[in-house]
């Protein structure tokens, strides 16, 4: 049965105005109620219609090529498999140990987390900072048994190898709606000033955009530019990075997505950030 | 069964367009191709009346047919037309851009974002000029023509705004419970008179 509750709901949902845990608790009722996914449906296709009478503009004809170029890319990228940005392995082999322990915690960690993490999702509209801080402080108290063991574990044949304690690792957090699964783990060796940036799950971008990996250092206006990256087909990437400026602190990271070859001041989007 | 019902409801268009979902999910890029001459404009057109920002419409416009081309084995006429489903991909993306800007523009204490006032007669009189949707935007125009004017102007600033339930409340002066019985009556309203009843 249908209440008038359930139609005000539907209503908001099919207009994506349903956030938080009210969005989720409608999602679930959703799911054991043909009924009510009925009326949502008609009631999404009621909303869609409402782009017929936005004023009605061409799009630029690069755009088809743009659009069939790009998927032509995944593809070949499905079919020519990885296509990892390669790095001097023995050199990093410690930054690179860092990451792959970060992002196993992380993984560990999202298995029970998930449902927060959709309350965590950009409709909430928190602040920047307290998104990533918030992300990666609770993935990192979910954290299993068996992670803190393999942590553990990992750490220590990493102290056998080098000391890591000035490192700086940090999780960035997703800011944009198609990158809420990414996950990137960015760790800096402020003694050489060199970060190494692990991703995963990143969306696919057309082959004139970059992503681009930014360092903000107090000591300057506007973020450092560490340069551009373009994931494989799988959303992985790995590369090392360098500030085209001497960096004295890093008090976070962003990966923004550019123009190809990037640019000397963030313009696109901010889709990952990390303090 | 109105006009709007033959791009949204099970009709030879929509089951044309699931097709293509098809033989995109088999790698088929001239269905790619079909879909885009189909529904780019309608697209497009949404992105940049919600962002007001060319270039953002087009990065928006581009995303939503690459994930339409990467997730087209998932597409099941079930969950609704390839039409709706595009329509709903891009208005969320475009609401992302421009809540996005807005904390980008209050961290960096620069001006907001500006947000954009309903349809107006004049931008709805060139609505769908070509691409044979011509019938099918009068339609939806006369729907909401139908509609009670407080009605009408709370379901375009949710769609086109990006505004919480809040700030529409706030942006027309009435308390919540108001703006979301006037959206709950306003959208069964048009969905009645477009004849979407599922």
């Amino acid at each position: 049965m249908i209440t008038e509750q359930h139609e005000e709901l539907a209503s908001l949902h099919a207009l994506g105005l349903l956030e938080g845990a009210e969005r989720v608790s409608f999602e679930r009722a959703l799911a054991g109620h043909a009924e009510l996914a009925a009326l949502v449906n008609s009631l999404v296709e009621t909303s869609a219609a409402f782009a017929l009478v936005a004023p009605q503009v061409e799009p630029p004809a690069a755009l088809k090529a743009r659009l069939l170029a790009a998927a032509s890319a995944t593809v070949q990228s499905e079919s020519a498999g990885s296509n990892v940005v390669s790095f001097p392995l023995f050199r990093w082999l410690p930054l690179a140990a860092a990451a792959a322990f970060a992002l196993t915690a992380l993984w560990l960690g999202s298995k029970n987390f998930a449902l927060q993490q959709e309350n965590l999702s950009l409709r909430t509209e928190k602040e920047l900072a307290d998104i990533a801080y918030q992300t990666a402080q609770g993935q990192l108290k979910e954290r299993s048994f068996v992670a803190e063991s393999m942590i553990n574990d990992l750490g220590r044949q990493l102290r056998e190898q080098s000391d890591l304690t000035h490192l700086k690792v940090t999780a960035l957090a997703s800011l944009a709606g198609n990158t809420q699964e990414a996950r990137a783990i960015a760790v800096w060796d402020p003694v050489r000033e060199t970060g190494l940036l692990t991703v995963e799950k990143l969306p696919a971008i057309a082959d004139n955009q970059d992503y681009q990996i930014w360092v903000v250092d107090p000591a300057y206006p506007i973020p450092v530019d560490g340069g551009v990256f373009k994931p494989d087909a799988a959303g992985k990437a790995v590369l090392t990075f360098k500030g085209d400026k001497p960096i004295k602190t890093v008090a976070a990271f962003a990966i923004s997505l550019e123009k190809k070859g990037g640019v000397p001041k963030a313009e696109g989007p901010i889709v990952l950030l990390g303090k | 069964m109105s006009n709007v019902a033959n791009i949204s409801g099970v009709t030879d268009q929509s089951r044309e367009q699931a097709d293509l979902m098809l033989a995109m999910a088999r790698r088929d890029k001239s269905a790619l191709s079909r879909l885009y001459d189909a529904l780019s404009r309608p697209l497009y057109s949404l992105a940049l009346k919600v962002t007001n920002d060319s270039a953002e419409a087009q990065d928006i416009v581009q995303d939503v047919f690459l994930q339409l081309w990467q997730k087209a084995a998932d597409y099941t006429p079930a969950r609704g037309s390839v039409f709706s489903w595009a329509a709903t991909l891009t208005q969320n993306r475009a609401i992302d851009r421009i809540r996005m800007r807005r904390r980008r523009a209050e961290i960096i204490t620069e001006s907001g974002s500006e947000i954009h006032g309903g349809v107006t007669g004049a931008e709805a009189a060139t609505a769908a000029e070509s691409l044979g949707m011509q019938e099918q935007a009068t339609a939806v125009r006369a729907a909401l023509g139908g509609l009670a004017p407080e009605q009408r102007s709370a379901i375009e600033l949710a769609f086109f705004s990006g505004l919480t339930q809040q700030e529409i409340a706030a942006r027309l002066n009435e308390p919540l419970g108001t703006i979301k019985a006037r959206i709950r009556r306003g959208l069964l309203k048009l969905r009645d008179s477009l004849s979407l009843r599922s």
